[in-house]
């Protein structure tokens, strides 16, 4: 039962009036990013990771608005899928498939509401798989030694494509770009490497400025490629009449697609696309021909609603207690700890329990502010969806300008954050994942301190990496990761297809 | 067509070996050279990340279109744009670079000349006011600072 003392310890801090403040603001934020086009959850983050250091916030301040806005982004990706059949973010796909149709009948607040309900509770399923697992997690992490963590670092990295995952060698390349530009700096030796004489990369490359960049600028320059900058008409919403017999109806459905999409966001390489699949099919499968699935059906959209943000919350698991974030939006949360000069891993739950636990209590009581936001609000953030890119982004571009220059009042900065956002054009165009060089530029210091520590006590006998069955189990897992999406990806990714192709043609 | 992956794959490859070579370079440490150093983790990164370009060389993905012509002046524009902004954010202060960066971009990307960069003046002096009253934060006024004294 000391997790329940820890998670009341956590409650304390959450419900701290300027901590539920900065979640209520997040919730909000976060909503409007995620429903926001080309505004995914792990760009919104960066974007105010800057700001966070700004206000001079505290740690766990930081992090439960962060969290806050990463919950939020989840809820936010089903407005433009149900109103307009656009997903948001990617996980939000399988919403398009019955909550367009909803729309389409009338019934676009009902959609809502049932998305909102569903997300709640696949939020919720999921922070108590967390509050139950994590713990768990952690205290055998600390088994872990140096050997062990390098295998995990090389785990996260290879199946951090997914299995959906497209071509495995260039996650590789991408990571391996990140973790050269984690070597530039000072060593921790004294050693300088790769600063060419130049003051300001002593201290190595900050990775925010390179996460904003990376996102923010090349978004940007994405919009104004495809001269997306026009907007959508103005959107209506019916008033909402839901009883609830429908609500109870969908209960199951949210249950069982919580469920699943925490146990996709816990493993590695499955993540929220892969929830909110098999919520979906999964759905689909038990409900059989009693349903109206692709037409319209409530279950349908409260199925891979509550797969996905399951998910979402599924995937802090690994972030907290292994200091490995399996997506893109958990290693922009990763990138938050790490510069708030807190150690992520197994340490973290005795070291700064308050953080942790605050960060935990905060996702629950962000749940129940951001189904209490969006029942009632959703027509503010339907108004605010309408706003049109061309004065959005440019706006988002000077949010992301004056973040990064108040973190050190350096142009020499700005200019690296544009480099890296034209860099991240380039990378996008050319199909190479993003998510493996912010990975690895993050995680670069910690597994070359692993590796050296590893060798320097085998005396440089390199099989010591391999050495226990702990590691070996890791390089496994990491090997088959690498390997499924060849054999398994292209079957996945036509079923997904066809399953969205299919949602489609009943438009 | 093949050959952007194939180009990127070059240009890595030339990376890592460049990198590599490079590690090979760095001064012995304090204290003598042992069995792992310094150069001990770049060379393996170079090495991975040879082995695959080496991969994207061989085994190329098909193409992605490149902007032409108008789009891809667009593009370079809003780059500049992003320069100038940040060549011009001190010396003419938050306020004024942001209304002329703010509303070019807005302009560029297909909003009425006055709206965008009625956008950007209203966005630069909002968020002013912002950090400076309510965050306490400074950022630069440039040459609006002559209202400052008055």
């Amino acid at each position: 039962m000391e997790t329940l003392g820890y998670l009341i310890d956590g409650f304390g801090v959450a419900l701290q009036p300027h901590n539920l403040m900065f979640a209520l603001m997040g919730a909000f934020l976060g909503t409007l990013i995620g429903a926001l086009p080309g505004l995914g959850p792990a760009n919104g983050v960066a974007i105010l990771i800057p700001l966070a250091f700004t206000l001079g916030l505290r740690p766990e301040t930081a992090l439960i608005m962060l969290t806050a806005v990463y919950a939020g982004a989840m809820y936010g990706g089903r407005i433009s899928s149900i109103l307009l059949n656009i997903p948001g973010d990617e996980p939000a796909m399988m919403t398009c498939l019955d909550g367009y149709p909803m729309a389409q009948k009338g019934k676009a607040a009902e959609a809502l509401a049932i998305s909102a309900i569903a997300s709640f509770m696949g939020s919720l399923i999921a922070t108590v798989g967390l509050i139950l697992l994590a713990p768990l997690l952690a205290k055998f992490a600390l088994t872990f030694g140096a050997a062990e963590y390098f295998a995990l670092f090389v785990l996260a990295f290879a199946t951090l494509g997914g299995i959906t995952g497209k071509n495995p060698v260039k996650t590789i390349l991408a990571a391996a770009i990140g973790l050269m530009i984690a070597t530039v700096g000072i060593d921790s030796t004294g050693t300088q490497r790769f600063t060419f004489g130049i003051l300001e990369l002593y201290e190595g490359i900050d990775f925010i400025i390179a996460i904003v960049g990376l996102f923010a600028i090349s978004e940007l320059l994405f919009f104004i490629e495809d001269r997306a900058g026009g907007g959508k008409g103005p959107m209506v919403v019916n008033k909402l009449k839901l009883s609830w017999k429908e609500v109870r109806e969908i209960m199951p459905s949210s249950i069982r697609g919580g469920i699943l999409g925490f146990i996709a966001g816990v493993l590695p390489g499955a993540g929220a696309s892969l929830g909110s699949f098999i919520g979906y099919t999964l759905e689909k499968k038990v409900v059989g021909k009693k349903g109206y699935f692709g037409e319209g059906d409530p279950r349908g959209v409260a199925g891979p609603e509550a797969g996905n943000n399951g998910a979402s919350s599924g995937a802090l698991v690994p972030m907290l207690t292994l200091g490995v974030p399996g997506s893109g939006t958990t290693a922009v949360l990763l990138a938050l700890l790490i510069s708030m000069n807190i150690t992520p891993g197994p340490l973290m739950f005795t070291q700064n329990a308050d953080i942790v636990w605050g960060v935990i209590a905060a996702l629950l009581i962000g749940n129940f502010l951001l189904l209490l936001l969006n029942i009632p609000l959703v027509g503010i953030f339907v108004k605010l969806l309408s706003v049109p890119p061309k004065y959005l982004l440019p706006i988002v571009t000077m949010v992301a300008f004056v973040g990064i220059y108040s973190i050190s009042n350096s142009a020499f900065d700005l200019y690296f954050m544009v480099a890296f956002g034209v860099f991240g054009y380039f990378l996008r165009k050319l199909e190479i994942p993003m998510v493996p060089i912010i990975l690895g530029l993050l995680l670069g210091p910690e597994m070359e301190k692993n590796l050296r520590h590893t060798l320097d006590i085998a005396d440089g006998d390199w099989t010591a990496l391999w050495d226990s069955g702990l590691a070996i189990g890791l390089w496994i897992v990491a090997f088959v990761g690498l390997v499924l999406p060849y054999i398994v990806g292209p079957i996945l990714r036509r079923r997904m297809q066809a399953a969205a192709g299919h949602g489609n043609q009943t438009d | 067509m093949t050959l952007n992956d194939r180009i990127f794959g070059i240009l890595m490859l030339v990376l890592a070996v460049a990198y590599g070579w490079g590690a090979t370079q760095f001064p012995e440490p304090f204290g003598g050279a042992e069995s792992v150093g310094p150069e001990t983790f770049p060379k393996v990164i170079a090495v991975v990340l040879a082995l695959s370009s080496l991969y994207l060389i061989v085994k190329p993905d098909p193409d992605n279109a490149w902007p032409k012509g108008r789009i891809a002046l667009e593009l370079i524009i809003a780059v500049l744009v992003l320069i100038a902004y940040t060549l011009l954010l001190e010396p003419l202060g938050f306020i004024l670079a942001t209304l002329l960066a703010v509303g070019t971009l807005c302009w560029r990307m297909g909003a009425a000349p006055v709206r965008a960069y009625v956008t950007g003046g209203v966005a630069g002096v909002v968020v002013y006011l912002l950090f400076t009253f309510a965050l306490d934060l400074a950022l630069p006024l440039g040459v609006l600072s002559v209202l400052e004294g008055s």
